[in-house]
């Protein structure tokens, strides 16, 4: 049977107005992207030096998604448990045969749908890419799928947040703070101590010619892999080589440095590291939610 | 049906449940009184595996609510005092919603809501959406929730607070049909004299405490049995007469209280039983004092309510 709490919750949020407008929302900033970078196509006529705003577009859009999901999981999550608290309906839920964790997926599960809605609205968009040239339908699927890995960890990290909180308006508060955390937290090996240990490498072109990808994907930290910007980069950099002139000879210190590490470690190594690691850490942190609702519970009320 | 074995509960240094023991038979409804704090809402919510105890149990049908909690809610309906509803939702669709949770499959599901909301008479309002609804109505229909799994022991914590007499009274027509179905009913109030009115057997609770268990009438009994004696003398017969007939009382061996209410009136209370009184009465006619009305005052439940909680 379908979980309860995933058909009843979305039965609820799809009925809501606001979700269409979330929905128009999300879509025409899309749009707006992709004609402001595109506009040169509308023209009877197109300059060859024109031609390159195709991947320009790709790695816009799937920025601009990025960044929305950021934005919008917290605002949708924060209600999740906290709003059942408000309501006064957890209890409710507790007292029936449905476990903690299956309450706290359905409703992770309800969030997500609708993220994965507002991707899936977005795909056509992303589409226009396509019409330009230099991106494939292939590219444009491993960054939706990317995507939907970095949505599912904004959601897991809501529906936590949601569960610590009896307000909504904390949690979601607690949510972009968790999420700002989570960025810092896992650049931390980058801006401190790291550096070091790879510039001798780089540096050195005996050593960095011996570099194996085995060896350089033990050199780049894990926590710094699992970064979601740091994916997203990998993704991109990894499926269009994009980037490449931007980086090309800058000499920028332990950001270049980075790069070539990242570069001989492999970019697509990398992002599915990053999916992976952020479902992983998910699926703990739906499982600490259950456990921390009928804890919540217990501490509720006495008289 | 329900056996309540030594439960406590604390929070922290706070004791709000003292060892309490009850048993309640199957079929029958009980109520569960008590003053603010006094320990009914936590017995519920430990009765409805919302939080364990601190030590001890209750068995319901001999299914260890704190061992077995997944098998117990399958025998337990629970209401609390507040009524959580959703809003952009049908009354149909909240009572499936939780049907659902239960696990109950697409053809008893249509059939218990329609059953349900036959009960609670909202068979009418079950297209309209549950904010909608007023209070009274709202309050049904989470009493229809509480039975969407056909339970055998309802805990209802405070189920007609807030409500209007009307709605009371249909309050009280429901729970007397879920008696005649043969449903175990354990239900909260601070009114004594509504519970009473309607339940088989009570329970009275007080900081943790248990200070009474046992059938209404036994309640009444008991506490008739200490209610104190109304003397009136003669209206103008002079305080002398009255000193003489407070001087007369204290005489009596068994005599523990004298209270002058009004300059006429004397409350009598003693230890005994009601084979007493012709001796009281026996010893103010010889002493010739003016008594016009003897009687003892019957114990309404509210008095009772306050009596029992007072000396706990």
């Amino acid at each position: 049977m379908l979980n309860p709490i995933l058909s009843f919750s979305a039965t609820r949020r799809m009925r809501s107005f606001r979700t269409m407008l979330i929905v128009i929302g999300y879509v025409a900033a899309l749009l707006l992207i992709a004609l402001s970078i595109l506009s040169p196509f509308l023209k009877d006529t197109v300059a060859l030096g024109s031609l390159s705003r195709g991947p320009m577009c790709f790695l816009a859009l799937l920025a601009a998604q990025f960044v929305l999901i950021i934005l919008i999981a917290p605002a949708m999550t924060s209600g999740a448990v906290a709003g059942e608290r408000e309501r006064q309906t957890l209890d409710l839920l507790l007292v029936t045969n449905t476990r903690s964790f299956r309450i706290v997926t359905g409703k992770a599960m309800e969030s997500f749908a609708l993220l994965a809605l507002l991707i899936l609205c977005g795909l056509p968009v992303t589409g226009l890419c396509l019409l330009t040239g230099g991106i494939s339908a292939g590219q444009i699927l491993l960054g939706e799928l990317f995507l939907l890995a970095e949505a599912f960890a904004c959601v897991s990290v809501g529906v936590f947040c949601s569960s610590l909180s009896r307000s909504t308006v904390f949690s979601g508060v607690m949510s972009y703070l968790t999420l700002l955390l989570i960025g810092v937290v896992t650049l931390l090996p980058f801006l401190f101590g790291y550096a070091r240990k790879i510039t001798d490498v780089v540096y050195d072109p005996k050593n960095y010619a011996a570099l194996t990808e085995t060896g350089a994907r033990g050199l780049l930290p894990k926590l710094l892999c699992l970064n979601p910007g740091f994916g997203l980069v990998s993704l991109l950099q990894g499926q269009t080589h994009i980037l490449n002139e931007t980086m090309k000879y800058r000499g920028w210190g332990r950001i270049y440095c980075t790069w070539l590490m990242a570069d001989r470690a492999g970019w697509n190594y990398i992002a599915v590291f990053c999916a992976v690691g952020m479902i992983l850490v998910s699926l703990a942190l739906l499982g600490a939610a259950a456990l921390l609702i009928r804890k919540g519970s217990k501490k509720a009320k006495h008289g | 049906m329900l056996k309540i074995d030594r439960l406590t509960k604390d929070y922290g240094k706070f004791h709000a449940l003292k060892g309490l023991s009850v048993e309640i038979p199957e079929g029958t409804l009980h109520g569960f009184v008590g003053p603010n704090g006094a320990g009914k809402t936590t017995t519920m919510r430990i009765l409805a595996t919302l939080m364990p105890p601190t030590s001890g149990t209750a068995y319901i049908e001999g299914v260890d609510i704190t061992r077995e909690g997944q098998k117990a809610r399958k025998l337990v309906g629970y209401m609390p005092d507040f009524f959580g509803v959703y809003d952009n939702l049908k009354c149909w669709e909240y009572l499936d919603f939780y049907a659902r949770c239960y696990r109950i499959g697409a053809e008893d599901r249509k059939r218990m809501t329609g059953q349900l909301l036959e009960l609670v008479q909202l068979r009418d309002k079950e297209n309209e959406y549950v904010e909608a609804l007023s209070r009274g109505m709202k309050q049904r229909l989470c009493l229809a929730r509480s039975l969407i799994h056909d339970p055998k022991l309802l805990i209802l914590d405070e189920p007609a607070s807030g409500m209007d007499p009307r709605a009371r009274a249909e309050m009280k027509g429901i729970l007397r049909t879920l008696r005649e179905m043969g449903k175990s009913v354990l239900i909260s109030s601070h009114i004594l004299p509504e519970l009473a009115e309607m339940c088989d057997s009570l329970t009275i609770l007080d900081h943790g405490e248990l200070v009474f268990s046992g059938a209404v009438e036994e309640l009444s009994d008991r506490m008739n049995g200490n209610a104190p004696l109304e003397i009136r003398l003669a209206e103008g017969c002079g305080t002398e007469a009255v000193d003489g007939a407070v001087r007369c009382l204290r005489e009596l061996p068994f005599v523990t209280e004298i209270l002058q209410e009004e300059p006429y009136l004397l409350k009598v209370r003693f230890e005994g039983g009601a084979e007493l009184c012709p001796d009281v009465l026996r010893k103010l006619v010889t002493e010739n004092v003016p008594v016009c009305d003897f009687h003892r005052t019957p114990m309404n439940l509210e008095k009772v309510f306050m009596e029992v909680t007072q000396d706990a």
